[in-house]
């Protein structure tokens, strides 16, 4: 039904794509897989009209067709679903979702009816969302799991006849993955034609009927699902790079505790109590917000808490985030956009931001550059040069330097909220060589993950919240699959 | 509290008013009578519907410093068209002229800072110059009279009730159909976040074009009130009003990075603005010291809901 043959785009000297090939017919689940800059994104920003190709063709129903904006693609009945919400922060669910096809009477927007339809959509996902999911809630008090199914139902309200899910799970829970599912089963036998993006390998088995994988912005596989497995989608999609799988590093010399942290409570945390010894990978797990990523910030100094918290010995008390920072505390944020870079200046003013003040008055720019280098290397960062702007790198290239601003400063703690999120198979793995290298070093790291294999690959311990406590405390054989998600319920196996 | 201060931007404004009124009432006890209430009406009316439409540019993520030049543009525009002895069909024609030069003017800043993609704050300074030359080209020194018919309606009560207010009400009335169309939603979407707005399917660039054509709409029907008041023609007459439009629209809550306000507050906001020069002029400050108290009044008022809102914060 929809295909786009010989897709190219340049940015300037950059080819995004050089051939990219897709198809997907009537009633069709096709998988979009590629490591982070192989062109995926920008092929399936291609079919919504967002950006506009340098050459190729798109057709819908054999007949040729071209977009020049994202009202042109809606139109034809191209919706997607965006990995970066394009919702607005103060508007209402309702309003949100018809943005665009409002529903009117008389010019003047008919409010309930928007309500009462938005309502319906709702229903879709009755069960999982929480009571403060209403038509009339406002944008920015929703949870990003929340705003994600808001944004699912924003693509559903157009009743498109092809529907692009683009890393539309990664928020997610997994009750509400499941409830996706059925849905765009049921879609499916609609005769919808749909188009998911996602890199989480057991999803992409449940749901696709094929697989079309890009590597280095070439179509290099298109294949059916039943007649492939993990391994062989996984080597198409990083070439002949094997895929190293999760390592535990041996714990480095326990000596006392770095971080203690007792009895911290906030809005959102209640009791917290625990310790974190030298070179350790402590987990974080549970469901998604659970106080996690606040607990995080409340030892970065970024949020309130009360409680005692010793760090390297001495009773500390941050009120700001540069305080913790001065102690040699990283934070790598989840939402890298957001809270990680600068996204318009350079590489290099994105690495240094924590630790211009070693480079003398006035700066010594050429240590900072081989400084810069030498950490781009180790992260093996795929750029231009160091001057490019962070707004040019690919998402796991971009989520790269984050982390890579603060091993410049050679952290005692580093906090990672979610550092995985969106990140492809490759670049994992690199990251992954990239903790135990500071591990090795001496960092201890406090990893919060909403990939539970990731958090049972890495971890020697994972602390589970849940409601703001601490649920449970896995560790060696209690530390399986089957305990970490029945202490994220809130449940005890015997 | 928050969904009343989220319906309710103007909330703060409106307790400010309620102050100064009372400080009014004190300093001027006739303060209420018809005569005091309509003859400020009739001064502040001019800069009303100008904020209107710098409320509606800035609602939508931009600025525009072009406005009080487009009102001295349009004044000379009328007083050169408008004489004396006009009468109706020629005043007709004259308010057709300014409407087209209003939106003209708008169009030529729309034109420029969406679909050029220029910075709204460089582009309507630099176009302030355009329109303040093209004013003294057309009016090189003040004069000008407008036909008796004019003035006096302005000054007028029909049914008792003075006409600004008649002026106010439809303002309300169209902002508030605005406000409920779709494109009062594309007003806010593209304000908040003009990415997400685009991504959704929005046309931006031609909505932005029409927030600008708004604006300039309103600055001409804002020098048809300034010229009625004054009677005649400067070519400097409205160059001040610009910032006091701005200064309006945010003490009336309208956030000036976008997304959030609306025209009522803005309005609320003139008539604050004029009461704190009322008190000035009535609490018998020095004339050489107006400016400056004058000044850390609004300041001070500037400040308020940002002090409130950290208050909140902390609490």
């Amino acid at each position: 039904m929809l295909s786009a043959k010989n897709m190219v785009k340049h940015y300037g000297a950059v080819q995004a794509l050089i051939e990219g090939n897709l198809e997907v017919s009537k009633g069709e689940v096709v998988a979009l897989l590629g490591a982070n800059g192989s062109g995926k994104s920008t092929l399936s920003k291609i079919i919504t009209g967002v950006i506009s190709p340098t050459q190729g063709t798109l057709t819908l129903d054999n007949r040729l067709i071209s977009f020049t904006s994202p009202k042109a693609a809606k139109k034809q009945g191209i919706a997607a679903v965006y990995q970066e919400l394009s919702l607005i922060p103060d508007m209402t669910v309702a309003e949100n979702i018809f943005l665009g096809h409002e529903k009117s009477n008389l010019g003047q927007v008919a409010s309930r009816q928007m309500n009462q339809e938005a309502r319906a959509l709702l229903n879709f996902f009755q069960n999982c969302l929480s009571e403060r999911v209403q038509p009339d809630t406002v944008i920015s008090e929703l949870a990003p799991s929340e705003k994600q199914i808001v944004e699912i139902l924003k693509a559903l309200s157009l009743n498109p006849r092809v529907l692009i899910l683009d890393e539309a799970t990664a928020s997610l829970d997994s009750q509400q993955v499941d409830r996706l599912f059925e849905l765009v089963k049921k879609w499916k036998t609609e005769n919808m034609a749909i188009i998911f993006v996602s890199h989480r390998m057991d999803e992409i088995f449940r749901l696709a009927d094929r697989a079309v994988i890009l590597r280095n912005g070439k179509t290099v596989g298109n294949i059916k699902i039943q007649d492939t497995n993990e391994n062989e989608l996984v080597k198409m999609m990083i070439g002949d790079v094997a895929s190293p799988h999760q390592i535990k590093t041996p714990m480095s010399g326990r000596g006392d505790a770095r971080l203690k942290v007792i009895r911290l409570n906030s809005k959102t945390l209640k009791d917290i109590s625990f310790e974190v010894q030298a070179g350790e990978l402590l987990g974080l797990g549970g469901l998604h917000g659970q106080g996690q990523g606040d607990l995080l910030l409340a030892l970065f100094g970024a949020q309130n808490a009360s409680g005692k918290i010793h760090f390297l010995g001495q009773e500390v008390s941050f009120k700001n985030p540069h305080q913790a920072m001065k102690h040699g505390i990283g934070y790598v944020p989840g939402d890298r956009g957001k809270e990680g870079l600068l996204m318009i200046r350079s590489i290099l003013e994105n690495l240094h931001l924590p630790s211009w003040g070693n480079f003398g008055f006035p700066i010594s720019m050429s240590r900072a550059y081989a400084d810069a280098n030498g950490v781009a290397q180790k992260l093996s960062l795929k750029m231009a040069s160091l001057d490019a702007p962070v707004s040019s790198l690919s998402g796991g290239n971009a989520q790269k330097v984050v982390i890579g601003k603060w091993l410049m400063g050679e952290p005692k703690l580093l906090l990672l909220n979610d550092p995985t999120k969106g990140v492809d198979v490759g670049s994992k793995a690199e990251f992954y060589g990239l903790l135990e290298q500071l591990q090795n070093a001496g960092t201890s790291i406090i990893f919060y993950s909403s990939d539970d294999e990731e958090l049972l690959g890495l971890c020697h311990r994972v602390l589970v919240l849940q409601d703001g406590r601490i649920s449970a405390e896995l560790s060696a054989d209690k530390l399986t699959r089957a305990e970490l998600v029945a202490a994220s319920m809130g449940l005890t196996t015997a | 509290m928050k969904k009343i201060l989220r319906t309710n931007p103007y909330l703060f404004a409106l307790l400010l008013l309620l102050v100064l009124v009372t400080i009014n009432f004190i300093l001027q006890p006739n303060f209420f009578s018809l005569r005091v209430l309509s003859g400020n009406l009739r001064v502040w009316l001019p800069l009303m519907l100008l904020a209107a439409g710098q409320t509606i540019v800035i609602i939508g993520g931009g600025i525009d410093l072009s406005v009080g030049t487009m009102v001295s543009l349009i004044n000379a525009v009328l007083v050169t068209l408008v004489l004396p002895e006009t009468g109706p069909s020629g005043m007709f024609f004259a308010l057709l002229i300014s409407l087209v030069v209003g939106s003209a003017a708008g169009m030529l800043n729309g034109f420029f800072v969406s679909l050029l993609r220029l910075q709204p704050i460089v582009t309507t300074y630099a176009t302030s110059f355009v329109f303040s030359g093209l004013a003294l080209l057309i009016l090189p020194r003040p004069g000008g009279q407008l036909p008796r018919v004019l003035t006096s309606l302005y000054r007028s009560s029909p049914l008792g009730i003075p006409f600004p207010i008649f002026v106010i009400i439809t303002i309300i009335l169209m902002w508030l159909l605005l406000k409920g169309s779709g494109f009062g939603q594309y007003l806010y979407a593209i304000g908040s976040n003009a990415d997400a707005a685009y991504t959704t399917g929005l046309a931006v660039s031609r909505l932005r074009f029409s927030f600008y054509t708004l604006s300039g709409l309103c600055s001409a029907l804002a020098a048809w009130m300034l010229t009625m008041s004054m009677g005649s023609g400067n070519p400097r007459s409205g160059d001040a009003m610009t910032l006091d439009s701005i200064v309006a629209v945010v003490l009336g809550g309208t956030r000036l990075s976008g997304g959030q306000g609306g025209v009522v507050g803005s309005i609320l906001g003139v008539v604050i603005l004029g009461m704190i020069r009322n008190i000035i002029s009535f609490a018998s400050v020095p004339t050489w010291y107006q400016t400056l108290f004058n000044a850390i009044i609004i300041v001070l008022a500037l400040a308020g809901p940002g002090v409130v809102r950290l208050f909140r914060r902390q609490a």
